[in-house]
C-alpha cells in the first residue's frame, strides 16, 4: 500500500531532522525536568524525598469522645514518621511556638466539640463544630498535608453521624407502615452507629495512612509533568506533520506524487500517517527516557497504556491535520497550530492539573485532547488504574481521532484537487 | 508518418476570473522534442500541468497515447514522465533513496526498480553521488536526479519544465545533451522554455504562448519566415531624459526600418538590412540627445519572431 511507503517516507525524513529532534523528544524531557525541580521534591536516584517529622502541636480542649479521636489519629503509630505532635493545654502558647518557629501547625480542637457533633438525644439537631489549624505562612507542604489528615477524620465523623441521624428519622416515619419492630430501630440505630464509628474511623485510619504513603508519591512532580509535557509537545509536533502537507505542495513533491499512478486519498492517508507514526515514536521514546532517566513508573497497566498512547496520537494528528484543511499557507498553519498547542496544553491539564476544576474551565477543558489524555495518564501513572478504568477516556480519544480524520481527508482532497 | 502521442485539443483553464490558458491545441509525433516557447506566465506550466492531470481543464482535453486527461487519468500518469520546474525531491533522503521512493509510487519494486535506478543514474551521470543527501548536492546534480526520476519508469512521452532554471552553464549544456541522448534513443519530449536557444537546439517543433494563447506554431525554418528577411537591432541608451516617443517617432520613418520600440533601456528595431539603416538611426538618436552605449545585430531567430508577433521581446 502506497500510504504506508509515503507515511515511512515521512518518519525517516523526520528523524533526520535534528532541528525536529530537539522539538520532538530533547525539549519534552528538559522542560520537564526544569518543572520537575521547580515544584517537586526531585531526586534522581528514584527514592522519595521523604517528607517527615513535621512539627504539629495539638491543643485539645474536648473532653468528649470525638475530641479522643482526632488526638489518637494525630499520634497514631500510622503517622508516627511524618507528625511530631506535641500536645498543649495553651492555645495562645501553642500560636505563639509557631511565630517563634518552633511548629508549622496548630489543631485545635475547641470544648464541647463532641456535644456538638453528637447530641446526646438521638434525632436532636446537630450544631456546628469548627476544629481550627494555625499554620506559618512560610510553610507550604505541611499545612496542606495536616489540613488533608483532619479533612479525612472529620468526613468519616460526618458520614456516621448524618448515617446515623437519616436512618433514625426514616425508620420512625415508616413505623406506621412497617409495624412497631421496624420501629425500634430508630431507638437502636444511632447506638449502633455511634459505636462502629471507632471502627470506621480506625478503618478511616488505615485507609488515611496509605493515601498519605501515596499523596507522598504524588509529591514527585515527575509523575505530572512528563505526561503533560509529552502531551503538550505531541500536539507541537502533530500539528508540524500536519503541516508537512502544506510544505511539500510548496516544494512540489505533492504536486509530483499527484502525477504518479497514486490515489489522491493513499497520498493524504500516507502524510496522516506518517505524522501519526512520528507521534507514536515521539510518545514511546520520551516514555522510555523518562522511565530510565527519572525513574519515572508509568502504571501497572501496560495495554492501557498502550491504548492511551495510541488514542492520543490518533486524536492530536486527526486534529491536527483538520486545523491544517482550514489554513491558507504554511505561515497561517504554524500559528494557528502553536496557538492552539498552547491554549490546549493550558486548558487541558498539561501544566497544572484540571481534574479539580469546575463550570465553564471545566468544559472548555474538556473541549481538549490533552484533559482526555491526562485525565487517563493520571489515572494509570499516579493511581496505578487498571485497563477497565480508562475506557471513558480512550473512547472520547477514539471517536475525536476518527471525526478528525474522517473531516480532513476529504477537505484536503477538494483543496488538492484543482 | 509519426504517430500522434499527444494531442492537446482546445484546452482552456480559468482560475476564478483570471483565464489562463486559452484554447490551446497542438499534436505531438512519437520521437519528437516539442518545445512550448514563451514568456514567465505565458500559460507554459498551466498547460502542462493539465497534460499531467495535476488541473483538470475548464474545457477541452487531450489524449496522451490514446487516454484522455479527463477521464482516463490512472492511464495517463502511466505513460507520463514529469521532470517539474521545482527540485521536487526530499532533500533528507539520499539520490538512491529518493528514486527508490518515486519508483515505488509508479509501482515498481525489486530487481526491476534497482535496474532501472542504476540506469537512471547513469544516464544523468550521477551514480558515484548516489549515497549522498541530496540536499548536499550542487544546483545542477539536483535538477539531474530531478529529470532521473522522470525517467524511472521509462515513460512514453517526458514533460520537462525549464529544467535549467538557475543552473551555471555547465549543468545546462549536460542536461542539453542528455535531453538530446534520450530523444535519440527514441524518447518523445515536451520542453518548455522562456530560452528561446534551447527551444532552437532541441526541438523538431516549436510552438510559441503568450497570455495563454498559443500563437503560433511549426519548425524553426517556418516560425522564422513569418518574420520575413528583418534583421533585429538591440541598441542600448543612456539618457532617462530623452523624449523616447519622439525618437521612435523618427527612427520608424527611416526608410529600411520595419518596427522600432524601448525594451529595458534598449531600443529594437526590426530593419530588412540593418547595416543600412544604422548610421541613419544612431544619427537621429544623437540628434535628440540620446547616447549610444552599445549595439548588437541579430538575424531572424525565435526572438525576433516572438518580438514580431507580440511586439515584446521573448525575455521579458
Amino acid at each position: 500500500m502506497k500510504a504506508l511507503l509515503i507515511a515511512w517516507k515521512d518518519t525517516l525524513t523526520r528523524l533526520r531532522d535534528r532541528k525536529a529532534l530537539v522539538t520532538l523528544l530533547a525539549a519534552p524531557l528538559i522542560i520537564s525536568a526544569l518543572i520537575g525541580l521547580a515544584f517537586g521534591n526531585i531526586n534522581f536516584g528514584g527514592s522519595e524525598a521523604p517528607v517527615t517529622d513535621l512539627a504539629v502541636i495539638l491543643v485539645n480542649e474536648d473532653s468528649g469522645q470525638l475530641g479522643q479521636v482526632y488526638e489518637e489519629v494525630l499520634t497514631s503509630e500510622a503517622l508516627a514518621e511524618l507528625l511530631d505532635v506535641t500536645q498543649m493545654d495553651d492555645l495562645d502558647a501553642a500560636r505563639r511556638q509557631i511565630e517563634e518557629g518552633a511548629a508549622r501547625v496548630v489543631v485545635h480542637i475547641p470544648a464541647g466539640f463532641s456535644d456538638q457533633v453528637l447530641p446526646e438525644a438521638p434525632g436532636a439537631s446537630v450544631g456546628r463544630a469548627t476544629v481550627q489549624i494555625y499554620t506559618d505562612p512560610t510553610s507550604t507542604v505541611a499545612p496542606l498535608i495536616v489540613q488533608s489528615i483532619l479533612e479525612q477524620i472529620s468526613a468519616g465523623i460526618s458520614t456516621v453521624n448524618l448515617a446515623a441521624q437519616i436512618s433514625a428519622q426514616q425508620a420512625g416515619e415508616y413505623a406506621a407502615i412497617l409495624g412497631p419492630q421496624l420501629a425500634q430501630l430508630a431507638q437502636v440505630l444511632p447506638e449502633e452507629l455511634s459505636r462502629e464509628k471507632f471502627d470506621f474511623e480506625t478503618q478511616r485510619l488505615i485507609l488515611e495512612t496509605s493515601q498519605v504513603g501515596e499523596a507522598q508519591q504524588e509529591i514527585n512532580a515527575f509523575a505530572y509533568f512528563v505526561p503533560g509535557m509529552a502531551v503538550y509537545f505531541l500536539m507541537f509536533s502533530m500539528f508540524t506533520g500536519a503541516r508537512s502537507i502544506l510544505d511539500e505542495e510548496n516544494s512540489g513533491t505533492l504536486p509530483r506524487l499527484m502525477t504518479t499512478p497514486t490515489p489522491l486519498g493513499q497520498i493524504i492517508l500516507g502524510k496522516m500517517g506518517g505524522t501519526f507514526l512520528i507521534g507514536l515514536l515521539q510518545f514511546g521514546i520520551l516514555m522510555l527516557a523518562s522511565r530510565f532517566i527519572f525513574q519515572l513508573s508509568w502504571g501497572t497497566s501496560l495495554p492501557g497504556l498502550a491504548l492511551i498512547v495510541i488514542l492520543t496520537v490518533f486524536a492530536a494528528s486527526g486534529l491536527g491535520a483538520l486545523l491544517t484543511t482550514f489554513t491558507r499557507n504554511q505561515l497561517q498553519a504554524n500559528v494557528i497550530g502553536s496557538t492552539v498547542a498552547l491554549v490546549f496544553g493550558a486548558l487541558g491539564g498539561s501544566f497544572f492539573p484540571m481534574q479539580g476544576t469546575t463550570g465553564i474551565l471545566d468544559v472548555a477543558s474538556k473541549l481538549t485532547v490533552n484533559r482526555w489524555s491526562m485525565d487517563a495518564l493520571t489515572k494509570l501513572t499516579v493511581q496505578n488504574a487498571g485497563f477497565s478504568e480508562i475506557l471513558t477516556e480512550a473512547t472520547i480519544l477514539a471517536a475525536i481521532g476518527l471525526v478528525t480524520y474522517l473531516l480532513a481527508i476529504p477537505l484536503f482532497q477538494r483543496r488538492f484537487v484543482k | 508518418m509519426s504517430q500522434i502521442i499527444l494531442s492537446a485539443q482546445d484546452l482552456h483553464k480559468d482560475f476564478d476570473k483570471v483565464q489562463a490558458v486559452q484554447g490551446v491545441s497542438f499534436d505531438i509525433q512519437q520521437g519528437e522534442i516539442f518545445s512550448l516557447l514563451g514568456p514567465n506566465g505565458a500559460g507554459k506550466t498551466t498547460t502542462l500541468s493539465m497534460l499531467s492531470c495535476l488541473l483538470t481543464p475548464t474545457k477541452g482535453d487531450a489524449l496522451i497515447d490514446g487516454h484522455s486527461v479527463r477521464k482516463q487519468a490512472d492511464k495517463v500518469k502511466q505513460v507520463i514522465g514529469v521532470v517539474p520546474q521545482e527540485i521536487a525531491l526530499y532533500p533528507d533522503l539520499t539520490a538512491r533513496e529518493n528514486l527508490t521512493f518515486w519508483g515505488r509510487m509508479y509501482g515498481m519494486g525489486g530487481v526491476e526498480l534497482k535496474g532501472r535506478i542504476d540506469a537512471v543514474l547513469e544516464i544523468v551521470g550521477l551514480s558515484d553521488r548516489a549515497k549522498e543527501k541530496v540536499e548536499t548536492y550542487s544546483g545542477g546534480m539536483k535538477r539531474r536526479i530531478n529529470i532521473a526520476v522522470g525517467l524511472l519508469h521509462q515513460p512514453k512521452i517526458l514533460f520537462m519544465d525549464e529544467p535549467t532554471v538557475g543552473i551555471d552553464p555547465q549543468s545546462r549544456r549536460r542536461i542539453l545533451d542528455t535531453v538530446l541522448d534520450l530523444n535519440q534513443k527514441g524518447l518523445t519530449v515536451l520542453y518548455t522554455t522562456h530560452y528561446m536557444e534551447e527551444a532552437a537546439e532541441l526541438s523538431q517543433r516549436i510552438g510559441i504562448i503568450d497570455h495563454g494563447k498559443l500563437i503560433a506554431l511549426g519548425t524553426q525554418a517556418e516560425l522564422t519566415r513569418m518574420v520575413g528577411q528583418f534583421d533585429t537591432l538591440h541598441i542600448g541608451v543612456d539618457g532617462d531624459k530623452i523624449d523616447k516617443e519622439q525618437i521612435l517617432k523618427v527612427v520608424e520613418k527611416t526608410k529600411g526600418v520595419h518596427r522600432a520600440s524601448f525594451e529595458n533601456g534598449s531600443m529594437i528595431v526590426q530593419a530588412e538590412d540593418a547595416n543600412a539603416v544604422l548610421g541613419d538611426i544612431v544619427a537621429h538618436m544623437n540628434q535628440a540627445g540620446a547616447r549610444v552605449l552599445g549595439l548588437r545585430m541579430e538575424e531572424p531567430n525565435l526572438e525576433a519572431v516572438f518580438l514580431h508577433l507580440t511586439g515584446r521581446a521573448l525575455r521579458d
